[in-house]
């Protein structure tokens, strides 16, 4: 792949890392009742979404990713514009850290709740802020360095705490980490082609990448078939691993901080949605079909 | 505690109201959005590149009665712009329309039909008329080829094959 595709993959996921993170701050609040932060850290996200628009075509679903490259350019004339946009989530998101890190309310709802143990982390193996919340350094963009990581690496942030404050510690923390590696990928930015010289894609071969998204290391894997088509692709989201460690966290704390301490995961379940139907008298297993699940969410 | 309340409500106070003003007022999208395709039905030469091309295969192509018919599916769409990427006459284009909730989902397909040559030997449609126009248009210009080698192009590749065995086994003789 050409360095510079490299450098726009990295632009891009951590422009996608600073709006995820955001998105999540906002949603925290809301879940413990705190509306304000819930409309300010999404105030302060919105321009990230316009820029993406504006770099890749739409809000989300960038489509940028092609094999050997990336589809579009990040103009130099867009540099500004993007040094610009950050600088400013930068200096707003300090401001609202600065009014809320001293509310009480905030650390009763937070701090020494939903406890995950860096023991209980080892041993349950979670990924992304939620490890990192308990102490443990892990994160694929250091520890399997891709896109152009090693060139421009990120610092790693733990907290030893393993509370909910402590992961949302890691998250905002991580948001400045983000906009530090936006900006300093722009400064070194090769020049040059932004796609290889792919033709046609082998079929019947195995593939299997891993990347650091903003909710931890999201594995995909994928078997390619004829006419340069994947054959069977199947990932693994980084709420399958996360959701491993709720229980624990859930262990001993009130019913009303259970929203939260699920939502301190940043779950995504339509990502990780994976289930069994057990009949449980019998033990029986029953696999459903494509159209009986289709026809059942139609009926209801 | 309260100097965070007290700051908290000096950021509120300082940004108020920020939601744009839609849908009263339009919301345009960035230069570049990638919003409903559109098709030129002009321009497009029915050469197939956009259903190999699209991800989710939702461009279905059909062969019936020496007509081409292109169904775009835009229901399953993604709007990845594969399609408008690989087209080569430009004939698609993405659009910076956005606003395309419909009760029913075929509301946003769209239906391109071309008719097709038929093969002068076998009387198979084989491609599409546009094609074979094309082709007659560019190759002079740019390669030297006997005049009868024109005919060629209203064959289907099996009778093409033939063809040029035969003619191959008559040089030999």
């Amino acid at each position: 792949m050409p360095p510079r595709a490299k450098y726009i993959r990295t632009t891009l996921l951590e422009l996608e890392r600073i709006h995820s993170h955001l998105l999540w701050l906002g949603i925290a609040g809301h879940i413990i009742g705190f509306e304000t932060v819930l409309m300010q850290a999404w105030r302060i996200r919105e321009p990230v979404m316009w820029l993406c628009e504006q770099i890749t075509g739409n809000r989300k679903t960038y489509g940028m990713n092609l094999i050997g490259g990336v589809r579009r350019d990040i103009t130099t004339g867009q540099y500004p514009k993007i040094i610009e946009v950050v600088s400013k989530i930068e200096a707003q998101l300090k401001e609202l850290i600065n009014a809320i890190a001293g509310d009480t309310t905030l650390h009763m709802r937070l701090k020494n709740v939903g406890v995950l143990s860096p023991s209980a982390a080892k041993e349950l193996c979670p990924v992304g802020p939620t490890v990192r919340g308990s102490g443990i350094a892990i994160d694929s963009r250091i520890n399997h360095p891709y896109a152009s990581y090693l060139e421009t690496p990120p610092k790693l942030i733990t907290k030893p705490d393993g509370d909910v404050w402590a992961r949302t510690l890691v998250r905002l923390e991580e948001t400045f980490e983000s906009i530090r590696i936006v900006k300093l990928a722009l400064e070194q930015m090769p020049s040059g082609e932004i796609m290889a010289d792919v033709k046609e894609i082998t079929p019947w071969q195995e593939g299997i990448s891993y990347v650091e998204a903003p909710r931890g290391e999201a594995i995909h894997y994928v078997l390619t078939g004829p006419d340069n088509r994947p054959y069977r692709w199947r990932v693994r989201a980084p709420s399958y691993p996360n959701l491993q460690a709720v229980p624990t966290m859930l262990k001993g704390n009130f019913i009303a901080d259970a929203p939260i301490i699920i939502g301190s995961i940043d779950p995504c379940f339509s990502c990780t949605e994976r289930l069994e139907v057990v009949d449980t008298k019998t033990k029986k297993i029953r696999v459903y079909s494509q159209d009986e699940l289709r026809e059942m969410s139609r009926k209801r | 505690m309260l100097i965070s309340k007290l700051k908290e409500a000096l950021i509120c106070f300082k940004n108020l109201r920020v939601t744009l003003p839609y849908p009263t007022q339009p919301a345009n999208p960035a230069e570049g959005f990638r919003g409903r395709l559109e098709i030129d039905l002009n321009k497009c030469i029915g050469c197939g590149a956009c259903a190999n091309a699209c991800p989710p295969r939702l461009i279905i192509v059909t062969n019936l009665d020496s007509r081409r018919t292109f169904d775009f599916i835009l229901g399953k769409c993604t709007y990845c712009a594969r399609c408008a990427d690989v087209c080569p006459e430009h004939a698609i284009t993405m659009s910076q329309e956005f606003e395309l909730a419909t009760a029913d989902k075929s509301d946003l397909n769209i239906s391109v039909e071309l008719n097709m040559v038929k093969c002068q030997e076998c009387g198979t449609a084989f491609t599409t008329k546009r094609i074979v126009d094309k082709l007659v248009a560019i190759l002079p210009e740019k390669i030297e080829i006997e005049p009868t080698a024109i005919d060629w192009l209203t064959l289907c590749p099996d009778c093409r094959r033939i063809k040029e065995v035969h003619r191959l086994t008559e040089v030999e003789k």
